[in-house]
């Protein structure tokens, strides 16, 4: 029997046949089990005799698609399952690949599984096998990030060559989003030894999802498609396409450069059969263009043209972001990302340097609620090795890494990570003897760096150049040998970054420098201006400059940003509103802020924030009234929460003014939390503080929080009957843990019965009764 | 439901009572629109000719009562318009709040539309969780049915869904029959009823 791992198998060098669908095989012999992954120990003869039907193809999958902890339900340990499945597949005399299949749970931030959860379980599968197969195919995975999770186990677990795919839906989409250019460009970053889509569909209909991966890998590409679109039909499930059909679309791939080629859902021994022939025939030829890019799982962006990478998530002379930092407030790192985004940023620097704080862990959490609210690529930036590598390992996607020097120490510690994680490196042209004068120096130190990762692994089309910018007070005749720099780099063939800002510093009107110089570096070919996208002037600039070079098409998006008519007010905004109350009640944020500014000339603060208060009561009125509704509602809730923080600027003591702390979880289990996120917003609104713990909270976690906050109030929210389980266990623990504060619950199951049985304080209907209780406590 | 309804059911939603104000009108019609365009409809179904052991019960089994055949079924609008949703709580919250309940109208009228294939003799689709039947049933429909791979619906241990933007359910195919208060155990309190309509049908006044 052939072992693989050995020189005879070369993937991507000559085609290679996959075997088909197993699952649709069992039902085709009237096995509809629920655990087919037990059949490997209850009904061996027919798995064995299914894989045997197979062995015209050059590789046998193991039926093992959901053997994982997470998934598996069987009867049986999970090592023993792998071991006999294995056994089962050799015996049609082929190689063997391990199959695994996603966990079937949902990654946080949209489920509650964590990345770490998902990677143990796929981790112990592949101790399981990695002794007994000879390769690993991942399979019909939906979530970039779950597949990432099971290709790093993989990867740091066992030296078998693996392949992973992922299905697409008939928008090319995966079901979280990713494209067919982000899946090829993560997970050939992560080491895969081809890539590829299963599943989905049939061959047809994933014609254009192939072409985009066949127009940008780097490595093989795999396909094993179903046998058309499934209908569900009377007593199963029935697959449309015909033997021939699927031949012929099989064939054009292999034509195409598809390296690697098989079956999934409702295909056959006599579908793979009649492509068997194609089994070692050398792969076709494709050129693949070598361009620089970073992704997140939702966005690729590709430097093929000026890419802005915002600079705002630095501490450095940021005081409010240190102090979230400090206090684990990652909610206020979210919106500046989501700031920066709409600023138009597409790539969003991440530094988390504070000193005394543990930097890689604060690293993944930050990475973590980045990704969450914003779509940007992030770029790692920190000197802390275990910080770059936490954030090359929990971010989705491809990040870049901010950064190495010319000094050998410092690359030999990063380029390894940045070549295990497929990540982008930037480079900056210094070394130990600080950064050069001239260009010709700086553009040595760039070749230095390029050359060096190579030899790590990394190809020229992931390092990136800073030709460092030097300030114009203290150095100026330096400022042109950066430019310069930057023409000199780029005939490397390598993408240049600049941290634009660093020109104006020790100069008045720093905005006037910084676009200028801005202007000038985009002449000289740079491609990323790491900027604060905030500022108007520089991002107009860079809007302009893609006007000039060409890069904005028939000046398109120039006109829509610039072009004055821009669209109709909102139409809440269409009859001006005079009075402070006005702008509250039709929840206008921008307009209460000023008008409370404006009204601290004409009365005292207490005063004003009466008025709020007294206009927030009778928006609630109405609200119950049925006059008003819940978007209404929340709308004023958050005026008033703007007027109010406005006003705070006008107390002598701001946080005396805040009525007391207020804790609120969506208990563990449980992942809606609309109604709790209104409650959050309303009880701001009327001058408490709150502090969300978010969804799927433990109780351990909640317990903490009241004793660190010492809040008058804690909110539980639950939705299901199931998830009040755990609300009563939560409440339990606060009790036992000595809670002092006031235990209010909420959600749709619950009523004031069920409150009391499971000894709560109070039972609220909404958000509106939530603050009314509060106020009569 | 038609989707000329949509509007009405989420205003319903979100607790309109009376006139909806021209702006959140238009705020409705913008979410609903941004519904579209962000959703990824996906809905698996399994025709049973004999009925599942579990819908041997009621209420399941006065509702199909009569049905040759059932469907097993699960959909959603996908993971993207949750995102959508929770970004926008941050950003937004009024608007967040709005899009979600023009998200949930939206998966049920394309719900409806999707099951006229089961042709006009079929059953409004019945969910566990409805009219007192008990909402760990999703498990039964999960093991049965195996949606995970085609809609990337996951259970989780608590018996929720994700995407948030997810149903299961049953359609009964061979006879009509509409959803009704019937015996459902949440009679007593429930809010909907108050308001003179149902939780099913919310646009509708009974």
């Amino acid at each position: 029997m052939e072992r693989g791992g050995n020189n005879v198998f070369r993937p991507g060098k000559e085609i290679l046949i996959f075997d088909g669908g197993m699952g649709s095989e069992l039902e085709r012999a009237g096995i509809l089990a629920p655990v087919p992954e037990d059949l490997n120990l209850d009904r061996p003869e027919l798995v064995a005799r299914i894989h045997r039907s197979y062995a015209c193809a050059d590789v046998i999958t193991t039926n093992t698609f959901g053997l994982n902890r997470i998934k598996y339900r069987g009867k049986y340990r999970i090592a023993d399952v792998a071991a006999q499945a294995v056994r089962l597949a050799r015996e049609a005399g082929k190689r063997v690949f391990f199959d695994i299949g996603p966990t079937g749970a949902l990654l946080a931030p949209l489920g509650t599984l964590s990345f770490d959860e998902a990677y143990d379980a796929f981790r112990e599968v592949v101790l399981a096998s990695r002794e007994l197969a000879d390769g690993y195919i991942l399979e019909t995975f939906s979530d970039l990030y779950e597949i990432k999770a099971a290709l790093l186990a993989v990867k740091e677990n066992s030296a078998l060559p693996v392949f992973a795919t992922m299905t697409f839906d008939a928008n090319g989409r995966t079901l979280t989003g990713s494209s067919p250019e982000i899946v090829v460009r993560t997970l050939e970053g992560l080491g895969a030894d081809a890539v590829g889509v299963n599943c989905s569909s049939g061959p047809e209909e994933l014609r254009p999802v192939v072409s985009r991966m066949l127009a940008c890998a780097h490595g093989p590409v795999i396909v094993q498609p179903n046998r058309g679109v499934p209908v569900a039909e009377a007593g199963g499930t029935r697959y449309p396409l015909s033997e021939e059909a699927f031949e012929r679309a099989m064939r054009g791939y292999a034509a195409d450069g598809v390296a690697v080629l098989g079956g999934c859902c409702g295909t056959t021994p006599a579908c793979i059969r009649r492509i068997a022939d194609l089994s070692g025939r050398p792969v076709a030829a494709r050129t693949v263009p070598e361009e620089t890019s970073v992704c997140s799982a939702r966005m690729f962006v590709k430097m093929d043209r000026v890419v802005v990478c915002g600079e705002r998530l630095n501490p450095t002379g940021k005081k409010r972001l240190r102090e979230a930092l400090l206090a684990g407030d990652f909610g206020y790192l979210a919106d500046v990302a989501m700031k920066e985004t709409e600023a138009g940023a597409q790539v969003l620097d991440v530094n988390v340097g504070v000193p005394g704080i543990d930097e890689a862990e604060t690293m993944r959490r930050a990475i973590a609620a980045v990704q969450e609210y914003s779509d940007a690529p992030v770029q790692i930036d920190s000197s802390d090795l275990r910080a770059v590598e936490a954030g090359a390992r929990y971010c989705c996607g491809v990040p870049l890494i901010n950064s190495v020097n010319g000094e050998r120490e410092t690359m030999e510690r990063v380029f390894p990570v940045a070549a295990k994680y497929g990540a982008v490196v930037l480079g900056l042209t210094m070394d130990g003897r600080g950064v050069p004068a001239t260009a010709r120096e700086r553009v040595a130190i760039a070749e230095k760096i390029v050359q060096t990762a190579e030899k790590f692994g990394i190809p020229r089309r992931n390092v990136m150049i800073d030709t460092l910018t030097l300030t114009a007070s203290a150095e100026q005749s330096l400022v042109r040998e950066t430019l310069e720099a930057v023409r000199l780099v780029k005939s490397l063939g390598v993408k240049i970054a600049l941290g634009v800002s660093n020109v104006s510093y020790g100069l008045p009107d720093r905005p006037l420098l910084n676009r200028t110089f801005l202007a000038a570096a985009l002449a000289a070919g740079l491609d990323m201006p790491i900027m604060d996208p905030l500022d108007g002037g520089m991002t107009e600039t860079v809007r302009a400059f893609a006007v000039l070079s060409g890069e904005d098409g028939g000046a398109e998006n120039y006109i829509r940003l610039q072009g004055g008519g821009t669209a109709s007010p909102p139409p809440s905004a269409a009859e001006p509103a005079r009075t402070l109350a006005d702008c509250v009640k039709r929840g206008l944020k921008e307009a209460s802020a000023a008008l409370v500014r404006e009204e601290t000339a004409r009365r005292s603060p207490l005063e004003i924030s009466d008025l709020l208060a007294a206009t927030l009561e009778k928006v609630g009125a109405e609200y119950e009234r049925g006059v008003r509704y819940l978007p209404q509602l929340v709308a004023s809730a958050e005026a008033a929460k703007e007027a109010f923080s406005a006003l705070s600027a006008f107390f002598a003591e701001s946080s005396g003014e805040k009525k007391g702390t207020v804790v609120l979880a969506t208990v563990r289990g449980d992942v809606h939390d609309i109604g709790k996120n209104i409650v959050k917003v309303v009880a701001e609104s009327y001058g408490y503080r709150v502090v969300d713990l978010g969804k799927d909270v433990p109780a351990e976690e909640v317990v903490a929080a009241e004793k660190r906050h010492r809040p008058i109030a804690v909110g539980l929210s639950a939705l299901m009957t199931t998830t009040v389980k755990s609300m009563a266990e939560t409440v339990e623990k606060l009790r036992a843990a000595g809670c002092r504060a006031k235990i209010f619950v909420g959600g749709a199951v619950l009523n004031a019965e069920t409150a009391a049985r499971i000894g709560a304080d109070y039972y609220t209907k909404n958000a509106l009764e939530f603050v009314k209780k509060l106020g009569s406590l | 439901m038609n989707f000329s309804d949509l509007a009405a059911r989420t205003n319903r939603y979100l607790g309109a009572r009376g006139e909806v104000p021209p702006a959140c009108g238009e705020l409705v019609e913008a979410c609903l629109a941004e519904a579209r365009a962000v959703q990824r409809f996906r809905y698996v179904s399994r025709i049973f000719d004999e009925t599942p052991a579990f819908l041997r019960k009621s209420p399941y089994a006065e509702y199909f009562a009569g049905c040759p055949r059932v469907a097993l079924c699960a959909m959603t609008l996908g993971a993207e318009i949750d995102l959508r949703i929770r970004r926008l709580m941050r950003s937004d919250p009024a608007r967040a709040v709005v899009l979600d309940a023009a998200a949930s109208a939206l998966l049920e009228a394309m719900s409806d539309e999707y099951e006229e294939r089961f042709g006009a003799a079929r059953t409004d689709r019945f969910c566990p969780g409805y009219g007192g039947s008990p909402s760990e049933d999703v498990r039964e429909i999960f093991a049965l049915l195996r949606p995970e791979k085609e809609t990337g619906i996951a259970l989780l241990p608590s018996g929720l869904m994700v995407p948030q933007k997810s149903m299961a359910g049953i359609v009964g195919i061979g006879r009509r029959a509409e959803r009704r208060c019937g015996d459902c155990a949440a009679k007593e309190h429930c809010t909907w009823k108050e308001e003179g309509t149902t939780c099913f049908a919310p646009e509708k006044r009974s």
